[in-house]
């Protein structure tokens, strides 16, 4: 047909661009072409904005740990400077079993979760009250000394089974390694209204003064209903309508403070060896 | 019969074009409620059933009179056997102490009176509250209030404990009465039995209420667990250290919610249901069938850490709601399937929920009020699969 | 032309809004209305997404192939659900904790995919992004409206600060437990559609079948 001839012109007039977009979008060419472009771009766009954003969010959740640490120790108020307050705090990786420091891990970069699922540095539980199925053989705890250079108290995390989460933690002690100073949790699923009231400011402030063993050792530190006979600095009254997250929480508690988990170490500190 | 000409002379003020046309539903249900209606209903919702809709729901009420009898005597027994320990005090006391007859728990009448203290307000919160819902819908939507509204305040006061603050028994008939049966379109077309839709409202709304140890008997400072709480925390043999036997539970001496206490008040009424064919019996074989099963089964399985697991079958039955949702609500035509092999399944489902529930689910120790509601809404669907089936064979037969 | 773009922002706020009519958007309008502050941010990034997703695809409407439309518009979305949780974890870590994986579902989220694919496709980009920003405040209007009565009824606040003193607190306020739970908000969504359609009857669709009419007593 003639009037093919002028149109072929015009079209070879057009620059290569031009021709390509002029192609019917379900074309073969036309539809590769979209898609791998717009993959480049998309991926670009999003892999830019992960690495540029990737320090600040380091930053944030360094920093939400170091509030949690804070608070357990009533060292928190908000619009202080975290990360100042937080280098009166020293981090040490513990060994549980022997119940000191070690220096194998740098406490800087070690991660605790990460060595609880690793064969090499956690244990499977034979007797798993906290139903916690691994645990980690070393841990990061926090030591806060007073001005005189003297130990303030001891932050030690710890975590175990609620009602439908598991519960992760703090507990601070003071230096005799048997008062409780407080009890923080910092990440859990439960029941909002009921379970979750572990977040309550006026259930946390009932851990203050309590105490995990009597004179003779035994632990007694209890989350029930009701006062256990031993009297009532050693029991906290159970959440009203929680059962089952007081009782994890009394669980989680009992196990990590005892032989399991830091018991050896406690002793070590009444002993004066930190 | 100087009512009867009372009414037939304002009724032409209420029908329709009268002064009070909008007012008709409140002077109807004034009226039926003191004589039979005129008219006899021949569709739906009404279809199903052939006795008509007054005595269905007159004749449930009057089986619940052993339940309520049981209940007031078990609620004012706990509560004055409590009162020896731990004091009485508030109005109640007060009227008791006014009227002279005190708190023995070991005299029957002073329990008896005691329980109505608690169960009256309990009740009439539940009739005025829920009343003015029915009435409010009923004049908005034009149609009439029934006496199923009778029933569902009934049951609703049956099975919340004695102690339950009235402020959210008005809240919780009313989400039932709204939620569960007006916004469908009112008696008949409801599809979840509206009692159990505002206890469970008041379940999960205010669990500190609504559960645990101290709320079964109301005195400050008593704590006692229910049998299934004690179940769930160490086992059923461990029932008769906390002063519960089989016996117990089967008569209704125990904690519980008001009514549900008693599985031989349950067995009575439900006797009476199913003697004047209110209450249909596949329903029940059905429930008992799958509660048994699969409590059975659990049974065999057994457990190392949960206690519930060994609790056969004879303790369910008596135990918590089983009983009572048993002869009052799975037994309830309009939530229930309506076909008989339907009836089956549907009551099946339920008694394995339940079992299920107890048994399994650690957050809630009693299962009958959840198992009812998820029966309830499968109930159509049960309906839907078991016409198709039939469809399916007819056309297979006739093809 | 005015007058339709004001139109199409306001259309989505009530007359057509995508959770009361359209029923889209519900998954996370249960999840994360249990506070007003979480709501907030919510609506807020459904709102970007929205808008700015639609007004990309509308850019590229002419040369997306119609076979591979769908991932196509996926892509989009997706990259600007990541960037937009992505800023969160940067600028916003506390609302991002609470709103955890809801940020990341927005791409499952029908509205967005919907008005890709019944708006932005057939018109042009800043028709498409005001449509989109209007879906987004629609959807953000009816997550606030749920997300005021839990919280205040549920926890006695109103974002986070104290409206009605609890009992766990000292007060005299029993909070309703039930608010606080996901299906809590069936209930109130529901009722916002019973109140909208009793306000807008128009809103009301034809019943799929009658039920024989009751003889009157």
């Amino acid at each position: 047909m003639p009037e093919d001839t002028p149109q072929k012109a015009n079209e070879a007039k057009k620059g290569f661009v031009r021709r390509f977009l002029d192609l019917p979008p379900d074309s073969v060419p036309k539809t590769v072409f979209v898609a791998v472009s717009l993959c480049l771009v998309a991926s670009m766009i999003v892999s830019a904005a992960a690495v540029s954003l990737r320090p600040l969010q380091e930053v944030n959740r360094l920093k939400d740990k170091q509030v949690n640490i804070l608070q357990v120790a009533g060292r928190y108020e908000p619009g202080i400077d975290v990360t100042e307050a937080f280098a009166t705090f020293e981090p040490h990786v513990l060994e549980l079993a022997t119940g000191e420091f070690t220096d194998q891990f740098d406490p800087a970069t070690f991660d605790d979760l990460a060595a609880a699922s690793d064969p090499a540095t956690s244990i499977a539980l034979e007797d798993d009250p906290a139903s916690i199925g691994r645990q980690s053989k070393f841990v990061t705890v926090y030591l806060l000394r007073k001005d005189d250079g003297s130990l303030d108290k001891v932050i030690l995390p710890l975590h175990g089974y609620g009602l439908w989460s598991t519960l992760y933690g703090f507990i601070s002690l003071e230096a005799n390694g048997n008062d409780i100073y407080g009890l923080q949790f910092y990440q859990h699923a439960e029941t909002p209204g009921l379970g979750a009231e572990v977040d309550n400011p006026r259930w946390k402030a009932l851990w203050q003064g309590k105490k995990l063993r009597d004179d003779s050792g035994e632990l007694l530190i209890t989350v029930a209903k009701t006062a256990p006979p031993q009297g009532p600095e050693y029991h906290i009254d159970a959440l009203a309508g929680a059962t089952l997250t007081s009782v994890g929480v009394d669980n989680l508690v009992r196990f990590w403070m005892g032989e399991a988990g830091y018991a050896p170490f406690l002793e070590n500190l009444q002993a004066g060896e930190i | 019969m100087g009512l009867r000409n009372f009414f037939d002379r304002i009724e032409p003020n209420f029908v329709k074009g009268g002064r009070y046309e909008k007012l008709f539903p409140i002077y109807e249900m004034v009226e039926s409620f003191l004589y039979t209606p005129k008219t006899v209903t021949t569709v739906a919702p009404h279809a199903r059933s052939y006795i008509d809709m007054k005595r269905i729901m007159t004749y449930v009420v009057i089986a619940t009179i052993p339940c309520i009898l049981v209940g007031l005597y078990n609620v004012g027994f706990q509560t004055n056997s409590a009162i020896a320990t731990y004091g009485a005090s508030g109005w109640r006391a007060w009227i008791i102490e006014a009227l002279g007859i005190g708190f023995n728990p070991a005299n029957p009448l002073a329990n008896i009176l005691h329980g109505l203290l608690y169960f009256l307000p309990i009740y009439v919160t539940t009739l005025v509250v829920g009343g003015i819902c029915e009435v409010v819908f009923a004049t908005i939507r034009g149609h009439e209030v029934n006496e199923g509204f009778l029933v569902t305040s009934m049951l609703y006061a049956l099975i919340l404990p004695p102690s339950a603050p009235l402020w959210q028994v008005g809240l919780g008939i009313a989400f039932g009465v709204v939620i569960g049966k007006e916004v469908f379109g009112g008696t008949g077309k409801n599809f979840l039995n509206p009692a159990l839709t505002g206890r469970a409202f008041l379940y999960f709304a205010y669990p500190a209420q609504m559960s645990g140890d101290t709320i079964w008997t109301p005195v400050d400072g008593f704590s006692g667990a229910t049998a299934l709480s004690v179940t769930a925390s160490d086992s059923y043999t461990q029932l008769a250290e906390y002063g519960v036997t089989w016996m117990d539970s089967f008569l209704g001496v125990m904690q519980g919610s008001i009514g549900e206490t008693s599985a031989l008040a349950c067995f009575i009424g439900l006797a009476f249901l199913l003697i004047t064919k209110i209450a249909n019996w596949r329903l029940i074989v059905g429930c008992l069938a799958g509660m048994i099963g699969f409590s059975t089964l659990l049974n065999l399985i057994g457990s190392d850490t949960n206690p519930m697991f060994a609790m056969p079958w004879y303790w369910h039955l008596v135990i918590g709601g089983y009983a009572f949702g048993l002869a009052f609500m799975v037994t309830e035509p309009v939530s229930a399937s309506h076909t008989n092999l339907g009836r089956y399944i549907y009551g099946a489902l339920i008694g394995v929920m339940v079992v299920m529930i107890r048994v399994i689910n650690p957050a809630f120790p009693e299962g009958m009020m959840l198992a009812i509601l998820f029966g309830n809404v499968f109930a159509p669907l049960i309906d839907y699969f078991v016409v198709q089936a039939n469809i399916k064979r007819r056309a297979k037969r006739n093809a | 032309m005015a007058q339709t773009k004001r139109k199409m922002l306001v259309d989505p706020l009530v007359d057509n809004n995508p959770i009361t009519l359209q029923v889209l958007g519900i998954c996370s309008a249960l999840a994360v209305t249990s506070s007003l502050q979480v709501a907030f941010v919510m609506s807020i990034a459904v709102t970007l997404v929205t808008g700015f997703s639609s007004m990309f695809i509308s850019m590229l409407r002419n040369h997306i192939p119609g076979s591979i439309r769908i991932i196509v518009q996926m892509v989009i979305i997706a990259s600007l659900v990541i960037i937009v949780d992505q800023l969160l974890k940067a600028y916003a870590f506390e609302i991002s904790k609470t709103l955890s994986v809801f940020v990341g579902l927005i791409i499952t989220n029908c509205i967005v995919m919907g008005r890709a694919e019944a708006f932005a496709m057939k018109n042009p980009p800043l028709a498409s992004f005001i449509d989109g920003v209007g879906n987004g405040l629609g959807y953000g209007l009816i997550l606030m409206l749920v997300g005021f009565i839990r919280e205040l009824f549920g926890a006695g606040s109103l974002f986070g600060l104290t409206i009605f003193e609890t009992v766990n607190n000292g007060g005299w306020y029993i909070p309703n437990g039930m608010l606080l739970l996901p299906p809590s908000a069936f209930f109130i969504i529901g009722l916002l559609i019973w109140a909208f359609r009793t306000w807008k009857p128009e809103q009301v669709e034809d019943a799929e079948y009658k039920i024989q009419a009751v003889e009157s007593h």
